[in-house]
């Protein structure tokens, strides 16, 4: 009993961190896809606001020209509110003969109400200035007022007389935080870019694939054949671009290959000019992009097949060369069959990776050039969080996530068969 | 202190491995849990120390129910296989920890440290570590650490069986000489017969997880309770013959021997004849050919192929030079035959 | 082994395809304190002008280096240690105690250390705005400790697996309780993998670009990661040796605790991260 309350405590601060930072994101990339969230709708609840340059777009959404008019031509009427402002700029007095004399009385135009200001008993308003601005404290029109809940709204909507068959309409126009909606995903479909962003990505997946996996073989089995500290050297040489941060590392493949790098400057004393060899164009970019991604995954692999090839019996080993097998006739069937497990494992965790991952590309081409290297993974992210534009587009930049994490569950899913997941659940031996 | 299993039962799962087993070991008394694997003995020894939960039964410690009291508060001292020593601290922190768990004194814990290496001669290596400790001394630690905190029981699971030949034989009496001078109350798990029958006051012979015989070692050779039994102990094993219990017992092919006194059975049965009651001393009977010699110094291991094609096996001090292929003709040690019925039941 | 059969053409083959990294390592170097005339290759005058970053401020506005160089340390040690903490307890749960549904955890824990977080960004930045963690240092960390975890926990648990079983049923007959075998006997067991795990958190939380560029963009929580970005991006003249200098400055820590500690970094990193 003791060690199960000791396994929930042991365990509860970890399930939190998922809890908070793993499922929480997956429910909400669901919930975001089916929003129209973006950064002017906040993504906290919206208020209620009717702005004068939205009333001419009104009669085109279905209300009636009567509500029209009636929200523009506002009236005024003689409240506590009003008075309460009245006093404090225009003395009480006059305040307090107003609520006698008018209170609860409605005015349609404001000529109306400054001739009642004029021609109060005790102490007129004499200014024509003074008496519009009194006019204007009771204003209650519901034009550039911000209402914190519908409820609000229509209430206001009901004192202003406006016809109740209008409401809904002018809630929905009035709403300024995000609604459900499953426009995503139509333009997701409508849109010819997303069937780019997927053939870029099915590129970009395939090639760096097919060079981390073949450059990976080529490393391992190349050093293999090395003396130690020559093996020792290559292997550092290429392992560091995996330690490297990710920023550093693409500086140097900047410094390479732009115009006032390492290949233009090289190529210049043959009379070429400089150019931009990262991003001249797009059949450059792929090349970078993959290289860039492919230095990285081929240490990979060079560490996992090169242990692979180091559990192979060395007697095997000699007893091929005392065959007089040639190397390649060693590496082909002795070497390579051994490496079949690391390389089924270092596919298809990779793929997984590749598919979602776009560091490396919006650190060296940014996608471009003209979104020719931009991926899947990274439209999610400039669409949702790197928009130029101003307005970041969480929920579609959601939509492009959703079609990424549902491919990421299904992967992963099918990679839990890969383990041994009965020996892994294998019962405790201390039953207590 | 006395120790008492009743009607123990353990399932791992939907299958039972032991089904309502008792067991009493008197106070000071060496027991071996003796039996193939598989057999359960180590899961009695797991349950007896706490870290299996039994599903029925009850286990008690000197009259005391302790079926439910939890590891760490039963008064059991364990020496593991692999002597399960903590690496990362030397032989004097690794006796100690037992004390130093029980918020014991520095002091207090340094002199029964002290006392307990002297017990098992290792007083000079307090310092080192486990790793730098051959086998015969790592099994002393795992020993002085079991019983540093002089548990009511001992137990001992296969302790030498990761030990050289040599080794063993040493620390098997090493083993029963420190039970002996501590007057614990010690169960030894293992698998060799002759460990248990060479260490141990009484054998609990398990099979399937059930106590099929339980006596001295010496009750248990001479007088085994089934077939299995009989074939479990003794080195060289026991040879098994079918014959047919008439006048006389019947071997086919013109075979036969006397019957021993007080066997009433008769029909088929299967008699059992050990190698020291087979030979040239106890005059002629059974006829054959030597099969096979295997010199072991200062006797011979033979076997003698009868008529009937059955092996009888022979165990005769060095002498006449015997040869694969010779014909001999020896006798048995009639009173000596064990007859089974042929479900293997002693008759 | 194998000195039947010639390497030079081995050294050559890996010669030539290393040549582009080789190349970039060494003007890296050099190019960090020369000041090379535009469109050649020779170093010039040797100086420390590119390193004017470290005392003197870049341009207005751009905190300086060494608020950035304060933030990657915290960043990166905090999330060592929450790793290094949560990962020893979680995985010691799933590796030895009995806990209801712990099948179902193993299970999550595969399945989580395969899945592709990154994908999970956009929730992540909403969800950090929700609870007022945005633009904060605390919130990346929250969010790379997490999201760290599963590998932790993995490799946490794969070192307890190798514990022998019978060092825990040793200490449970001794006397201890199961927190007091953990802390004790088993701990000490694992210190090398924890070691190992602490040094690749580290490595990964002072590597990190993506999570503080979108969850802390603000200049006071910028890491060095997005400082030495935001100084590529806004500088229109390219000025290189500037920009690999502070590259020096920020992979030093890196390679220093790489040449330290090479062997056990090869070991783990070839036992199963992702790619």
């Amino acid at each position: 009993m003791s060690s199960r309350w000791l396994g929930v405590g042991f365990l509860a601060p970890a399930l939190v961190a998922v809890l908070f930072f793993f499922l929480l994101p997956v429910v909400m990339t669901v919930m975001f896809s089916f929003t129209n969230m973006t950064t002017a709708t906040g993504i906290t609840g919206g208020e209620y606001l009717l702005s004068k340059s939205r009333l001419r777009q009104l009669e085109a959404e279905g209300v009636s020209e009567e509500t029209v008019e009636r929200l523009e031509s506002a009236g005024y009427q003689i409240t506590e509110q009003g008075l309460a402002a009245l006093a404090e700029e225009f003395g009480e007095d006059r305040a307090d003969e107003l609520r006698e004399d008018y209170m609860g009385e409605s005015f349609t135009a404001r000529r109306d109400l400054e001739r009642v200001l004029r021609n109060l008993n005790d102490d007129p308003i004499r200014r024509t200035r003074d008496r519009k601005a009194a006019a204007d404290l009771f204003a209650v029109t519901i034009l550039d007022e911000r209402f914190p809940t519908e409820p609000a709204f229509r209430d206001a909507l009901t004192e202003s007389g406006i016809d109740p068959a209008d409401h809904d309409a002018l809630v929905k126009t009035a709403y300024t935080g995000w609604t459900w909606t499953t426009d995503n995903f139509k333009l997701l479909f409508e849109l010819p870019a997303t069937l780019r962003y997927a053939m870029n990505t099915a590129i970009y997946v395939v090639f760096t694939l097919a060079f981390n996996v073949g450059f990976g073989l080529f490393l391992a089995i190349s050093t293999f054949y090395l003396p130690q500290h020559l093996a020792n050297t290559f292997r550092t040489i290429w392992f560091l671009p995996r330690i490297l941060p990710p920023v550093m590392y693409v500086l140097m493949w900047k410094w390479f290959t732009w115009d006032t790098g390492f290949i233009s400057t090289v190529l210049s004393v043959f009379g070429v000019t400089p150019i931009n060899w990262m991003t001249e164009s797009a059949l450059n970019a792929w090349t970078v992009v993959v290289l860039i991604n492919g230095f990285v995954g081929a240490s990979l692999g060079m560490i996992l097949f090169s242990s692979a090839i180091k559990a192979i019996p060395l007697s095997m080993l000699y007893a091929s060369e005392v065959d007089g097998a040639y190397r390649w006739d060693q590496i082909r069937y002795i070497i390579l069959p051994q490496l079949r497990w690391p390389v089924l494992f270092m596919t298809s965790y990779q793929t997984l990776s590749l598919l979602t991952s776009f560091e490396y590309i919006l650190l060296s081409t940014e996608g471009g050039p003209g979104g020719s290297t931009t991926t899947w993974a990274l439209a999610a992210y400039t669409t949702a969080l790197r928009n130029y534009g101003g307005n970041l587009e969480y929920g579609f930049g959601a939509a492009y996530a959703l079609v990424l994490v549902i491919i990421g569950i299904i992967l992963s899913v099918l990679y839990l068969r890969f383990f041994n997941f009965k020996e892994l659940v294998a019962k405790p031996r201390i039953e207590q | 202190m006395e120790l008492k299993l009743e009607k123990f039962t353990k399932r791992f799962g939907t299958t039972t491995v032991i089904d309502s087993m008792d067991l009493t070991v008197n106070s000071g008394e060496m027991m071996a849990l003796l039996g193939p694997s598989g057999c359960g003995k180590s899961t009695t020894l797991f349950a007896i120390c706490g870290i299996h939960r039994m599903n029925g039964g009850r286990l008690l410690f000197g009259g005391q129910d302790v079926t439910t009291v939890p590891a760490q508060r039963r008064s059991v001292g364990v020496v593991f296989q692999n002597y399960a020593l903590y690496p990362h601290m030397t032989v004097r922190e690794n006796i100690g920890f037992p004390l130093k768990v029980q918020r014991k004194a520095k002091a207090e814990i340094a002199s029964e440290v002290g006392q307990m290496a002297e017990l098992v001669q290792i007083s000079n290596l307090l310092d080192r570590r486990p790793a730098q400790l051959s086998g015969g001394q790592q099994q002393r630690v795992a020993l002085a650490r079991a019983m540093v905190r002089k548990p009511d029981v001992l137990l001992l699971d296969e302790p030498l069986a990761n030990l050289d030949a040599k080794l063993r034989l040493e620390m098997r009496s090493e083993i029963r000489r420190i039970q002996k001078e501590t007057g614990i109350t010690a169960i030894l798990v293992t698998h060799d017969q002759v460990e248990a029958m060479s260490m141990c006051d009484r054998i609990a012979l398990m099979r399937d997880g059930k106590i099929v015989q339980l006596d001295t070692p010496e009750g248990m050779y001479r007088n085994p309770k089934t077939q299995f039994v009989a074939g479990f102990l003794g080195n060289p094993p026991i040879s098994f013959l079918s014959v047919t219990a008439g006048d006389t017992l019947s071997l086919g092919e013109g075979l036969t021997l006397a019957r021993p006194q007080g066997l009433e059975a008769s029909g088929d049965i299967v008699i059992g004849i050990r190698p020291e009651h087979f030979g040239p001393q106890y005059g002629t009977g059974l006829e054959g050919v030597i099969s096979f010699v295997e010199p072991q110094g200062r006797e011979e291991l033979v076997d003698v192929r009868l008529a009937n094609g059955q092996e009888v096996r022979a165990i005769l001090p060095v002498g006449d030079p015997l040869k694969t292929g010779q014909h001999v003709n020896w006798g048995v040690a009639t009173d000596r035959i064990l007859a089974f019925s042929q479900d293997g039941a002693r008759l | 082994m194998t000195g039947n059969l010639r390497i030079w053409p081995i050294v050559l083959l890996l010669g030539i395809v290393s040549a582009p990294l080789i190349i970039m390592y060494v003007f890296q170097v050099i190019e960090s304190v020369a000041q090379p005339q535009p469109g050649t290759l020779m170093p010039g005058e040797i100086n420390l002008h590119n390193w004017r970053f470290l005392w003197q401020e870049l341009d207005r506005g751009r905190p300086s280096i060494w608020t950035a160089t304060f933030n990657t340390f915290i960043f990166a040690t905090t999330i060592a240690l929450a790793v290094c903490a949560l990962s020893s307890t979680a995985g010691y749960a799933l590796s030895r105690l009995n806990l209801p549904g712990r099948p179902y955890f193993l299970g999550g824990l595969i399945i989580l250390h395969a899945f592709p977080t990154i994908t999970l960004i956009i929730a992540i930045f909403i969800v950090l705005q929700y609870l007022g963690l945005f633009d904060t240092l605390l919130g990346v960390i929250l969010v790379k400790a997490a999201l760290e975890l599963p590998f932790g926990i993995w490799i946490m648990k794969g070192f307890y697996d190798t514990v022998p079983w019978e060092i825990e049923m040793a200490g449970v007959q001794d006397g201890a309780s199961r927190f007091r075998v953990w802390w004790e006997l088993v701990l000490p067991q694992v210190k090398p993998g924890l070691a190992a795990l602490g040094i690749i958190s580290f490595l990964q939380g002072w590597s990190e670009f993506v999570l503080p560029l979108v969850l802390a963009p603000g200049s006071e929580t910028q890491v060095l990661a997005t400082y030495m970005y935001s100084v590529i991006q806004d500088d229109a003249k390219l000025d290189f040796g500037l920009f690999k200098a502070i590259g020096m400055f920020y992979s030093l820590p890196v390679i220093l605790v790489y040449l330290i500690f090479q062997k056990q970094l090869m070991n783990i990193y070839g036992g199963g991260t992702k790619g």
